[in-house]
């Protein structure tokens, strides 16, 4: 299964989407959620703390300011901006905060 | 005063800016309404029924001819922004001016001129003859990348919960962002229901809370309805706040 969340700011998409995450994690399923929001906060919902999911998207931020590597298959990806939350749902943040303008 | 609205999706902004822009308006000041959500929002909070704005022309912006130096898009010398916000705003009750970048009907991309237009004579606008309150859609990206440059005054809308505060401690940012122009920074709590959320809010944020919005069955029925919450319960709690806000902003003279 692929799914993915959308709609409108604020209508529960965050929270629609880690309830499916874990639901389906619950029913035996290996499950990774990713976060594709451009302000990333699935971390909130799914239950993994802010402090977790503001390290991610630092991890994220990183590979754009070239401090990170570049992860070049799925694996990599997922161990590496990714974490474990509750009932074995993986996490990874997939999109950035855009980047302030400079001055 | 030149302020916008920005916070998570779904805090508020829409109903609270539509209010705030009515509110000044009938104070007899000019405001110019501007929304930057390619999804409709702030027309129906300052009670336009439907938007019937036509997008901003493609030939209001201009490329860089080859060998000339400087950005490559830039406006169209022949568009003056005052001239702009006549020609391309439509009238919103109690005289607000509203002007949009265009809404999403087919091809997002057929958009993009339209919208560099609009954010060049946002930035190019003048101080003085109008006051702008803005719209930002929800979320970080159009606030990191620009869209709010042309504001003096950033109100964050921030709601009781952990991805509202999240949201509301990175916009914080904006204050900085544009070193040369430093910005004034701070919030306003929405949907706020229990003692002890607005102490919340400001503790999450780190931020000063101007205003506390309560939440209001009667603010979120017209939102159901698709009216201005002005028009269709001038005297709900929710209004009344946005109305103590603009009295508190003009008191501490908030430009």
């Amino acid at each position: 299964m692929k799914l993915a969340v959308v709609g409108k700011g604020g209508s529960g998409k965050t929270t629609t989407s880690s309830v499916i995450a874990r639901t389906l994690a619950r029913s035996g399923r290996a499950v990774v959620a990713l976060d594709c929001d451009s302000n990333p906060n699935l971390g909130i919902s799914l239950g993994v703390g802010d402090e977790e999911t503001e390290r991610l998207v630092s991890m994220r931020q990183a590979l754009d300011e070239g401090e990170e590597e570049h992860a070049n298959n799925w694996d990599t990806l997922i161990s590496r901006y990714g974490s474990d939350g509750p009932d074995g749902v993986r996490l990874a943040v997939v999109s950035r905060i855009d980047n302030p303008e400079p001055g | 005063m030149r302020l916008a609205f920005v916070g998570k999706g779904g805090a508020g902004k829409s109903a609270i800016a539509g209010t705030f822009a009515r509110t000044i308006a009938r104070q007899g000041d000019k405001v110019l309404a501007i929304d930057s959500d390619p999804l409709p929002g702030l027309a129906f909070s300052l009670g336009l029924a439907i938007d019937h704005s036509p997008p901003i022309p493609d030939d209001a912006v201009i490329e860089r001819k080859e060998g000339e130096e400087g950005p490559r898009w830039r406006l169209n010398p022949d568009v003056d922004p005052f001239e702009a916000v006549d020609k391309w705003s439509v009238e919103a009750p109690d005289g607000v001016r509203f002007l949009q970048f265009g809404k999403i009907m087919g091809d997002p991309r057929d958009l993009w001129r339209s919208q560099m237009a609009f954010r060049f004579i946002i930035n190019k606008l003048p101080a003085g003859r109008w006051n702008v309150v803005g719209d930002l859609p929800g979320g970080t990206r159009q606030a990191f990348t620009g869209w709010g440059t042309w504001a003096n005054t950033i109100l964050i809308v921030v709601e009781p919960t952990a991805k509202s505060l999240l949201s509301g401690r990175r916009l914080a940012r904006m204050a900085d962002l544009d070193p040369e122009n430093p910005k004034k920074v701070m919030v306003v709590a929405s949907k706020v229901r229990e003692e002890g959320d607005v102490e919340m809010i400001a503790k999450g944020t780190g931020l000063e809370v101007i205003a506390a919005v309560p939440w209001d069955e009667e603010l979120a029925e017209a939102e159901r309805r698709q009216l201005a919450p002005i028009d269709f319960a001038p005297d709900c709690p929710a209004v009344l706040a946005v109305e103590s806000l603009v009295e508190r902003l003009s008191e501490e003279k908030v430009s």
